[in-house]
């Protein structure tokens, strides 16, 4: 079984270093934004179920930039990236959702606080998480550095596509 | 009769108790049957289901529909010709065009090329193939480019990018087909989305370098993408068309529920691979300078190698015929082994050294070692070249051979000749020998003293044994003669006797002439005996007056009788003079 997924999000907020972080294991402080898409390919297992997932990192979203919708066709699931850090990429993220949802439908999705290892800066309120849950979203914060939670997430999200 | 009747009513009625309901059924399916209306509208609802079955089942429904078809399109065409016109026209317009376009593309591509390849190097070696096979430059440029080879096929699905099916040649290195599929799918996306292009086909050849490319096929749910080497033919794209086309025929249920599961698409395998398209080059591997210059050295070394061979062989094979001529060698073995040539027989002392007939440039060649073992030779002039070592001739004889005899010819002394005749038989090779033709030279010497001795007369005074003044010169030169003569005759071997004979003139009585010349004699053997000659050799003798030297005629002449002479003669000799 083969499975397209789409990492969608503003710009820097760690897609791509979600992606390495998981298909290779490996997390670097360098940003280097992703032009374009960029595609790589895990192999996963649900119960009996070998799924090789098909991961298409897009570029971030910003206000020079849109991302190219139909990189979204034909894809099983997304995974909606915002940075913890920076509150304004919740809001791309979801409306990254919206515009997706209009472009090919629902389909199972994800969305993560990226870099939660930065509790610090950390600018969103669980106020307003609770407020995304109770629209039943499902949230997953996480790590791309330390690696948290980021193999659960893409595993949870292939699981959701399985199930639909 | 009405028991009968009212039986079969009772019966009847029990009828119409017990299966009223499925006699009303069978009714309404007469009535069903019946009606063609009804019929119509039932086949109506499941006519899409028998097509996509016939479709599954061999498509037999197409063929039998088919002459139909045919024959409806002619009958439309027939009677309202602007229907199918307009019908068509949509589906012609971009048909057309993308075929004059392809065909265009085509003629660019192949003009390019000619142009690229009128100017380089390839091009020049082309243009002389195109000279030499007396054919069109233009043909044997597609001789040449028309080399390809299908190395992957991708068919992938439209719009998630991941690839249902993939084939591959079995040497073209390959990437994770799913993430090249997935990269092109997006480099598609993006350029559909970039240029805004309304043709849905969109992105159709992606050039990669200088001679891959990307052929892409669309379908409506998935595509065909055939990376290809070379410059393949433009047929096969309708080939890739047909089979796109297929697969949407064959699957396109399954295509368009895509969930994931690339199983059901396994069944195009075989016909992808068929895909997997290849034209060889008609000459097949271009040989590299660097080859033909390797083959080249290989062979020039080979060459040298065997020409240095060659000859060193005919040198060793010359040499060895020198060999063989040579007098005083007898070859018994001569092998090479090792690089080394060995030599061994039989040489005689006198023979050149076998070595010493290498020439300067065999010598640097030819490394030999020899084992002679001595021998004479039989050959004449070995026997002559060992005869003149052993008996080392004067320059005055010259030694020949007849047969197996030496001979000996022109002047020698006594002392060679006795060599000669001693050591001529001990010369190898000889039985025989000849000295007949040597001149003695000490047997002439004694000759000639003795002549010259016999010339000589020793006067005297008139009735005297005193000797008449001034002879002491003559008597000198007798006793230096008589002394030469003993000398010569004792290395002759000659027992010569030298007699002294005394002379009186005719005056006075013959009785004391006999004595007087006695006397005369005597004195001159006292004389030569006195200074050494061995007396020996000696003979005296008086002769008086009866053998003078000369006749007296008158007084003076008497005086040439008062003398003594010379004589010799031999004593016991076998050889005389
Ligand atoms: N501390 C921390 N830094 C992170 C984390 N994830 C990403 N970063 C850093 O954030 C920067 C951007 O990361 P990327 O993964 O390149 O972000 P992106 O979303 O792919 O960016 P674009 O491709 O430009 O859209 C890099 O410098 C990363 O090192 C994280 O979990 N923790
Ligand atoms: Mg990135």
């Amino acid at each position: 079984m083969k499975k397209k997924i789409c990492m969608l999000g503003a710009f820097a907020v760690g897609k791509t270093s979600l992606v390495e972080r998981y298909v290779h294991s490996i997390f670097s402080d360098k940003y280097h934004t992703t032009v374009g898409v960029k595609i790589e390919k895990m192999q996963t297992a649900i119960g009996e179920e070998i799924v090789d997932l098909i991961i298409w990192d897009l570029h971030g979203e910003d206000e020079f930039q849109h991302v190219q919708l139909s990189y979204l066709k034909g894809s099983s699931g997304l995974i909606y990236v915002a940075d913890g850090t920076r509150k304004s990429t919740l809001a791309t993220a979801l409306n990254l959702k919206e515009i997706a949802e209009k472009t090919i439908g629902k389909v199972p999705f994800i969305l993560v606080l990226n870099k939660m290892d930065l509790q610090d800066q950390w600018e969103i309120d669980d106020l307003t998480l609770k407020d995304i849950e109770d629209k039943g979203i499902i949230v997953v914060q996480t790590s791309a550095k330390t690696g948290d939670e980021v193999k659960h997430t893409f595993q949870l999200l292939t699981k959701k596509m399985l199930d639909k | 009769m009405s028991s009968k009747t009212a039986e079969s009513k009772t019966l009847d009625s029990l009828k119409d108790l017990m299966l009223k309901p499925e006699k009303e059924q069978i009714q309404r399916i007469e009535d069903r049957l019946d009606d063609p209306m009804v019929r119509a509208k039932e086949i109506s609802q499941t006519l899409p289901e028998a097509i996509s079955l016939s479709i599954i089942n061999n498509n037999k429904l197409s063929r039998v529909i088919q002459p139909v078809i045919d024959e409806s399109i002619k009958v439309s065409v027939k009677n309202n010709p602007k229907a199918l016109a307009d019908a068509i026209f949509p589906v012609l317009g971009p048909g057309i065009r993308k075929a004059i376009s392809s065909t265009i593309m085509g003629m660019i591509q192949s003009l390019n090329q000619m142009l690229n390849h009128s100017f380089s190097i390839q091009g020049l070696k082309w243009r002389f193939e195109a000279f030499k096979t007396k054919k069109q430059f233009a043909e044997i440029i597609l001789l040449h480019t028309l080399v390809y080879q299908v190395e992957q096929i991708f068919l992938i699905h439209r719009d998630s990018g991941i690839v249902l099916e993939h084939v591959v040649t079995k040497d073209a290195i390959t990437q994770d087909p799913d993430l090249v599929s997935g990269m092109l799918t997006a480099i598609q996306n993006f350029v559909k989305d970039s240029f805004q292009t309304d043709d849905e086909d969109g992105l159709e050849t992606l050039r990669i370098g200088s001679d891959r490319s990307v052929w892409i096929e669309n379908g409506e749910q998935a595509l065909i993408a055939a990376v290809i080497r070379g410059t393949p033919p433009l047929n096969l794209r309708i080939k890739y068309r047909e089979l796109i086309e297929e697969i949407h025929i064959k699957s396109g249920a399954a295509l368009k529920k895509f969930n994931g599961d690339s199983l059901p698409f396994s069944i195009f395998r075989e016909q992808l691979k068929d895909g997997l398209h290849f034209q060889e080059k008609v000459n097949k591997k271009q040989i590299s300078f660097l080859t033909w210059f390797i083959i080249f050295l290989i062979l020039t070394s080979l060459g040298l190698w065997g020409f240095s061979l060659f000859k060193t062989n005919m040198m060793w094979t010359g040499y060895l015929e020198r060999l063989k001529n040579q007098k005083g060698l007898i070859i018994v073995s001569a092998q090479k082994n090792q690089g080394i040539y060995h030599i061994s027989g039989l040489r005689d002392p006198l023979a050149k050294d076998p070595l010493n007939l290498l020439q300067k440039e065999e010598e640097k060649r030819i490394k030999i070692t020899t084992h002679w073992k001595p021998f004479y030779s039989l050959d004449p002039g070995f026997i002559l070249q060992r005869a003149h070592k052993l008996l080392k001739p004067p320059s005055t004889i010259k030694l020949e051979l007849s047969g197996n005899s030496i001979l000996a010819r022109g002047k020698a002394s006594q002392d060679w000749i006795e060599t000669f005749q001693k050591t001529a038989l001990t010369i190898p090779g000889i039985d025989g020998f000849e000295e007949g033709l040597i001149q003695n030279i000490d047997k002439e010497k004694l000759n000639n003293t003795v002549k010259g001795l016999m010339a000589i007369k020793v006067y005297f005074e008139n009735n005297s044994t005193n000797l008449v003044k001034e002879q002491e010169q003559r008597l000198t030169q007798v006793y230096q003669k008589i002394k030469a003569i003993q000398m010569l005759q004792f290395k002759l071997k000659e027992p010569l006797q030298i007699v002294i004979t005394g002379h009186a003139d005719s005056s006075g009585t013959e009785k004391l002439n006999l004595k007087l010349s006695r006397n005369r004699a005597e004195n001159i053997f006292n004389y030569l005996t006195g200074l050494g000659i061995n007396s020996s050799f000696l003979t005296i003798s008086g002769v008086g007056n009866n053998k003078p030297l000369k006749k007296e005629n008158d007084k003076d002449d008497r005086q040439y009788n008062r003398a003594v002479s010379f004589d010799t003669f031999y004593l016991l000799s076998t050889k005389g003079s």
